[in-house]
C-alpha cells in the first residue's frame, strides 16, 4: 500500500494522464457523472447521479460514418483509459458487462461475438476503485456478497483516509502500474483502513438473505404477482439508465441517404416501443411485464446464463424513481413469498 | 478485430414480386467483393442484417439454400421503414448486409430421417432454403412431407417453385388454403387441421414456421401424435437490432432469439416464459 498525500495529488494525476485519458466523477450542475478530466481539482468525491458505464459504453456512440457507400469507423486506438473514483459497485457493473459485451457464454454456432467498442477500452483500462467511506440508505452491495470497500474488478484500490490516498495493487494490471510508477507496496495503513472499513460497514442497512431469489422466480407463474408488485411504475426508464448493468441499445441511422452515421443509443426495455414490431405485434404490450422482464432479467435470466445477479446495489434506481418504487421492496416480496409457499 | 456491426456489401440481382398486391417481394443479391463470399458460410434457419445507409437494418431469415452458391436470397413484406426502402431498391443497387447470424435447423441430425416441413404466410423463406438443401442432399434423408398453408393462392410464395415441388415423386407437397375459392383445386382449411389430416408419422422430425399463431394451434396437434418435443422444431422472430447478443431486444427468457436461436425445439421452448 502506497501513500499519496492530497497535496501531491494533482501531480499524481498529471503523470497518470501522460499515459492515460483519465475519467473521474465530475460536476455536472447539482448532478454528476464520470468524465473526462484535463485536471485533478475537477474531480468530485461524490456518490454519482449516473453510473460509470458511460466511460466504456457511452450514451450515444458512432459505430461507423459512411458516404455513399464508403464505411469508416471511428478510431479505437486510442489512449487507454484511467478510470478514478469508481466505487465498487459500478465496478462490479463493469465486470457483469465485460461479460455482455465479450460474450462468454457458449453460442450454438461456436462464434463468440465481441463487441470492438467496449472490448478494447475495458481491457486496456486502469481501474481505480474508490472505497465508499459513506454508503447511502439506499445503498445495498452488501446483499451481493460485497460491500463498500470490495475489491473485486479493481487494477488498483485506493482508500481516502482524509489527508491522502491509500492505494494497493491488485491486478497484474495493478501491479505493472506500480512497478512502472517507482511504487512500492510498503506502507503500515493496515489498521487505519481497517476501521475506515467497519465505520463504512456499519452505515449500510442489514444484508438480506436472497440465495432464493433465483429459484422462487422460476416458479411463479401467475400475472397477478407481477401486476401488483409492479404497480407503482409509470415506465418511465429513469432506473435503466442510471443502471450500472442495464446494457439494451437501439441501432439507428442518422443523416441523408449519402452521408452520416450509424449509432447506437441506450434504450430501455421500460418503454413498450422497445418490442414492438413492424407488422405491430408487442410480445411485452403492458407495462407490468416490462417491469417482470427488468425484475427478471436482473434476478434470473443473467443468473441464468452467469450465475450472478444483474445488479450491484449501487441503489441509484431507488435514488432516482419519480414514484419511490424500492428494488429492495420488491426483492423482499419474491423471498417472502417463498417463505410463504 | 472482427467487426461485427459492420456491413458488407451486397448488389441487387434479380427482384420477383410474389402476389399481385406487390407487398412480397423477393430480392437475389450477389456479393460484390470476393472475400465476402468466401467468408460467408451458413446454413438453412439463419438470418441476415439487410441494411440501407441511412434507413437502418432489418432482420431476415435467408430464404436461398447454401447449395445456391453465389447469391442471397430474401423475401422482404412491405410493412415498416426499411421495408419500405428496401421495396423501393432497384437491379443494380447496393446493400448493407450483416451475417450470417443466429443457429439453424437440425440438417445434421436429420440425417436419415423423414422430414416433415410445416409452414404458413410469406413466412416460408427459410422453409424454401431448408427444401432446398434437402433436395440438393436428397440421398441423406427419409421421406419429405411438406404442408403449406396461405390465406388465398395469391399469398404463396415462390409459386414457380411450387408447382416443380408438386411434380416431383420425393417430395409430398400440400398446399392449403384458408377458404375455397373457385378454381383452386388442392386443399382448404387452416395448417393445423391440415396437418391432423395429413397425419405425419410421429418418428419424423418436423420443422414448422409460420406466423405466431399457426405455431401456437400447430404444435398441439404434433405432440398429440405423438411427436417427441425433441423432434420438433420452429423458428422464432422478434425485432432484432444488434443481432449478436448484446442490445437486449430479442431475449425471451435467459436466452437470446439472435443467437440461441433463431430455431429452437419445442423441448427449449417449454422451458422458456412467454415463449409466444
Amino acid at each position: 500500500m502506497i501513500e499519496i498525500k492530497k497535496k501531491q495529488f494533482g501531480d499524481f494525476i498529471k503523470n497518470l494522464m501522460e499515459t492515460y485519458r483519465v475519467f473521474a466523477p465530475t460536476k455536472d450542475g447539482k448532478k454528476s457523472s464520470f468524465s473526462e478530466i484535463k485536471k485533478a481539482d475537477e474531480i468530485v468525491d461524490v456518490h454519482t447521479t449516473k453510473s460509470a458505464k458511460s466511460v466504456f459504453f457511452p450514451q450515444a456512440e458512432v459505430l461507423f460514418n459512411y458516404s455513399e457507400n464508403e464505411i469508416e469507423v471511428p478510431n479505437l486506438e486510442q489512449k487507454p483509459i484511467a478510470l478514478w473514483g469508481i466505487h465498487s459497485c459500478d465496478t462490479k457493473g463493469l465486470l457483469s458487462l465485460d461479460k455482455v459485451f465479450k460474450n462468454a457464454h457458449q453460442l450454438p454456432n461456436n462464434k463468440m461475438y465481441e463487441d470492438p467498442y467496449w472490448n478494447k477500452k475495458y481491457a486496456e483500462s486502469l481501474i481505480f476503485t474508490l472505497a465508499c467511506n459513506e454508503p447511502l440508505t439506499t445503498c445495498f452491495c452488501n446483499w451481493f456478497e460485497s460491500g463498500p470497500f470490495d475489491k473485486t474488478g479493481a487494477d488498483i484500490f485506493v482508500v481516502d483516509n482524509g489527508e491522502s490516498f491509500l492505494l494497493e495493487a491488485i491486478s497484474d494490471k495493478g501491479q505493472t502500474f506500480f512497478i512502472q510508477s517507482g511504487f512500492d507496496q510498503e506502507g503500515e495503513h493496515q489498521h487505519a483502513v481497517f476501521s475506515l472499513k467497519k465505520k463504512a460497514e456499519s452505515m449500510m442497512e442489514e444484508k438480506q438473505d436472497i440465495s432464493s431469489v433465483f429459484e422462487t422466480l422460476n416458479e411463479i407463474q401467475e400475472k397477478e404477482f407481477w401486476e401488483e408488485i409492479t404497480q407503482k411504475c409509470i415506465n418511465c426508464g429513469a432506473c435503466t439508465f442510471v443502471c450500472p448493468t442495464c446494457h439494451c441499445f437501439d441501432v439507428s441511422d442518422e443523416g441523408k441517404h449519402q452521408k452520416g452515421k450509424r449509432i447506437r443509443v441506450w434504450d430501455s426495455c421500460m418503454f413498450g416501443i422497445f418490442t414492438e414490431e413492424a407488422s405491430g405485434h408487442n410480445p411485452r404490450g403492458l407495462s407490468y411485464q416490462r417491469v417482470q422482464q427488468r425484475i427478471m432479467h436482473k434476478f434470473n435470466y443473467f443468473y441464468d446464463n452467469y450465475e450472478e445477479h444483474l445488479c450491484s446495489g449501487c441503489g441509484r434506481c431507488i435514488r432516482v424513481c419519480p414514484t419511490n418504487l424500492d428494488i429492495r421492496e420488491i426483492v423482499k416480496k419474491i423471498i417472502k413469498r417463498k417463505n410463504n409457499v | 478485430m472482427c467487426n461485427t456491426y459492420i456491413p458488407f456489401q451486397m448488389k441487387i440481382e434479380n427482384i420477383i414480386d410474389e402476389n399481385p398486391d406487390r407487398s412480397l417481394r423477393t430480392f437475389d443479391l450477389s456479393f460484390v467483393k470476393k472475400e465476402d463470399e468466401e467468408a460467408f458460410k451458413y446454413l438453412p434457419g439463419q438470418f441476415c442484417e439487410f441494411s440501407i445507409l441511412g434507413k437502418g437494418e432489418s432482420p431476415f431469415g435467408i430464404a436461398s439454400s447454401p447449395t445456391e452458391k453465389g447469391l442471397l436470397k430474401f423475401t422482404v413484406s412491405r410493412i415498416g421503414l426499411v421495408t419500405n426502402e428496401i421495396h423501393h431498391l432497384q437491379i443494380g443497387d447496393i446493400v448493407g448486409m450483416r451475417g450470417p447470424l443466429g443457429n439453424w435447423y437440425p440438417v445434421e441430425k436429420m440425417k436419415g430421417k423423414d422430414i416433415v416441413i410445416i409452414g404458413g404466410g410469406f413466412a416460408f423463406t427459410t422453409l424454401r432454403s431448408l427444401i432446398v438443401y434437402l433436395l440438393e442432399n436428397r440421398a441423406d434423408y427419409g421421406k419429405i412431407t411438406v404442408i403449406y398453408g396461405a390465406r388465398t393462392p395469391e399469398l404463396f410464395i415462390f409459386k414457380e417453385e411450387l408447382k416443380e415441388w408438386d411434380k416431383r415423386e420425393d417430395l409430398i407437397l400440400h398446399l392449403t388454403i384458408d377458404k375455397p375459392i373457385k378454381g383452386w383445386n388442392k386443399l382448404c382449411g387452416f395448417v393445423p387441421t391440415i396437418t391432423k389430416n395429413v397425419e405425419p408419422d410421429p418418428t419424423s422430425w418436423a420443422i414448422v414456421c409460420g406466423p405466431p399463431i399457426m405455431i401456437k394451434f400447430t404444435l398441439p396437434v404434433l405432440s398429440e401424435l405423438g411427436f417427441d418435443d425433441n423432434i420438433i422444431y420452429t423458428s422464432l422472430e422478434r425485432r432484432m437490432k444488434c443481432g449478436i447478443g448484446k442490445c437486449g431486444r430479442c431475449g425471451i427468457g435467459s436466452k437470446y432469439i439472435c443467437i440461441d436461436g433463431p430455431v429452437f425445439s419445442l423441448a427449449e421452448l417449454k422451458k422458456i416464459p412467454d415463449a409466444f
